[in-house]
């Protein structure tokens, strides 16, 4: 009886110290909680060190609203993604609207491309669910979904590089240009080239497919000068050998970015496989890759905050 | 005891105890294991028990094709997913391969819903295996298969009952078969948009044996009299009704079918089923107003496109009896 009683005891003391280390740590937290919502986004987002990962909503969080909807994004802020990643088209008219594929066909009732639609006839279709049924949404205009990501979530531009000088534009007139994230499956030379006034203006991140013969040598060319806040890698088999290097390339200042999406992108550790098993995401994990671009946010939001790898 | 003490074992106390307590364990693991499958099979006897005799204190959640969100539609994940969430019941969409298999898929053709092209009843069972069913997103393959109905009812059994659709008046017989030969007649709910008299020509004493649920469409005739026929005839437990607006003859037998203490199903997927009350309004503007409007005003189980969500609004307003 004794011994049950120093038990219990001694399990009540280690609870108060770690309870009283809990209120330390968080008091020490307070000046943090003084940064806004996006100083702490960008301040995570600049570190590639720390043990934070990034959660990047694919199209939004399409599961619960039509794919790149204004609710689709809400639904990522209120989950606290911190990046959602979006597709950029032009309307014949010139304006910018968010949609994946060239056409309407398969998120609206209209037929057609983008680029065949004015933004006021483009207004008038509603967006449909996962089976097909039309909701209350709208296409939503580049400058409506900045407007509502503004301070909140930052954003990765999809389909933009081409049209990027219009982007920009729109930007610049929400004021979002710091949240804004652009990725290029290029060489240095050529993003520079393609790309150059932008570079200094923007965050750009190249995507390295680490099957490529030329993979180590694009890496390093960008490691060179400048290095980028992070890289893509596309990753399809979990034996190649770059894959040993993130832990470097993330000390160099770089984040290392893998899909979560398909198998394709990560050997095989895909979301549908986490899905059924949560710890298929130690992979990431393991293999020091800081963002993660998701099609199950908040699987990955759960799994990460049990470990104490997001806030 | 004696009988299953080795003899090496015999006069010695301390071991006879060890073997006791070993049997003891051994026979309780086994008991245990049969209270546990009991108990899953209890969940799909207790949702019949449920639509037979509905309670003011208990709203029953069918999702609609399984829960598509997070898996393909009609696959077995969604299914899966369902009894993981404690569903009552899943709505799966069934039709015929050109060979005669049932398989679960809610379209003509397997376009829109996985990675071929072509009509399923074009195509042989083998040939629906080789392909992979695509995520509502649309465009990227899940490994997920289209299923069988044996196997959507043998991962059922005992855990979940089965909504019946697009069997209607076409394929009774051979979905009937697949039931008998898995052991789960009482665990599928058909459904149809047809009159008793057509059921009964076309099927005979076949409706006696299945569990019927007439749909009440806008467009029927004259719903009183369809409800009165189908009531005299084959007494369903339950009717799915829709209705397009509240000033509806359906909306009125809605009131008559709760005096009857017959389950009523309505279905919030789009406006026009369920006058504006969708899953949707319950998303953005709160389930009160529809989810809460629709059991306020007669329904007893409900057909989602949100089964998570349903089922925690039901938990905070006491309307889940909990074993």
């Amino acid at each position: 009886m004794m011994k049950f009683k120093s038990l219990i005891l001694s399990i009540l003391l280690v609870s108060a110290v770690s309870c009283k280390k809990i209120t330390e740590s968080k008091n020490e937290e307070e000046p943090n909680k003084k940064l806004s919502k996006l100083e702490s986004l960008l301040a995570n987002l600049h570190d590639s060190t720390n043990k934070e990962v990034i959660v990047v909503a694919h199209r939004g969080d399409w599961r619960n609203a039509p794919e790149n909807s204004l609710q689709a994004i809400q639904s990522c802020i209120d989950m606290g993604v911190d990046m959602v990643e979006i597709d950029v088209r032009e309307t014949k008219d010139g304006h910018l609207v968010l949609m994946h594929d060239k056409t309407i066909d398969r998120t609206t009732k209209g037929k057609g491309a983008v680029n065949e639609w004015t933004l006021d006839s483009l207004k008038t279709l509603q967006l449909l669910d996962g089976l097909g049924v039309a909701t209350s949404n709208k296409i939503p205009t580049l400058e409506e979904a900045l407007n509502l990501c503004k301070g909140k979530i930052l954003v990765n531009l999809d389909k933009s590089y081409d049209i990027f000088d219009k982007c920009y534009e729109v930007a610049k007139k929400t004021q979002t240009l710091d949240q804004i994230i652009i990725k290029g499956a290029k060489s240095k030379k050529q993003v520079e080239n393609e790309f150059g006034e932008y570079l200094d203006k923007v965050n750009f991140m190249p995507i390295v497919r680490l099957a490529n013969p030329n993979a180590k040598q694009t890496i390093d060319e960008y490691l060179e000068g400048d290095i980028p806040l992070a890289f893509e890698f596309t990753v399809p088999q979990d034996t190649i050998s770059l894959i040993k290097k993130f832990k470097t390339i993330r000390n160099k200042g770089a984040s290392v970015w893998v899909n979560s999406l398909w198998a394709k992108h990560n050997g095989g550790h895909d979301d549908e496989k986490a899905y059924l098993d949560v710890n298929v995401y130690d992979w990431f994990i393991t293999n020091n890759i800081d963002i993660i671009q998701t099609d199950r946010p908040k699987l990955l939001l759960d799994y990460l905050r049990s470990k104490g790898l997001h806030n | 005891m004696e009988f299953f003490t080795p003899y090496y074992f015999k006069n010695n106390q301390k071991m006879k105890r060890i073997v006791f307590i070993i049997t003891a364990l051994f026979l309780f693991s086994v008991v245990s294991d049969s209270n546990a499958q009991e108990k899953n099979l209890e969940k799909a006897a207790l949702v019949l028990e449920q639509l037979k005799k509905p309670q003011k204190n208990h709203v029953l959640v069918v999702s609609h094709r399984g829960d598509w969100r997070y898996a393909p539609e009609n696959s077995l994940m969604a299914v899966q997913r369902c009894i993981d969430l404690g569903v009552d019941i899943v709505e799966i969409d069934v039709r015929l391969t050109k060979d005669g298999h049932l398989v679960a898929i809610h379209d003509t053709t397997v376009d829109r819903t996985t990675n071929g092209k072509g009509k399923v009843s074009d195509m042989t069972l083998e040939e629906i295996k080789k392909l992979r069913l695509k995520n509502a997103c649309g465009v990227r393959h899940s490994r997920q298969q289209i299923p069988t109905l044996k196997e959507i009812m043998l991962l059922a059994k005992g855990k979940i009952m089965i909504n019946l659709d697009k069997v209607e008046g076409n394929t009774v017989r051979e979905a009937y078969e697949v039931l008998k030969e898995t052991g789960t007649v009482n665990q599928a709910i058909f459904k149809g948009r047809e009159t008793v008299d057509f059921m009964l020509k076309k099927y005979g004493d076949l409706m006696k044996e299945i569990i019927y649920m007439p749909i009440l469409i806008d467009n029927t005739d004259n719903p009183e009299e369809f409800v009165k026929d189908y009531n005299k005839k084959l007494s369903p437990i339950a009717y799915e009704v829709t209705f397009s607006s509240t000033n509806t003859k359906n909306f009125k037998e809605i009131k008559r079918l709760n005096k009857k203490g017959i389950t009523v199903l309505n279905i919030p997927l789009w406006d026009a089923l369920v006058a504006g009350r969708t899953d949707e309004m319950a998303l953005l503007e709160g389930p009160e107003v529809s989810w809460g409007w629709l059991i306020k005003n007669g329904a007893n189980a409900i057909m989602t496109d949100r089964p998570e969500e349903l089922l925690s609004y039901l938990k905070k307003e006491g309307l889940r009896r909990e074993k």
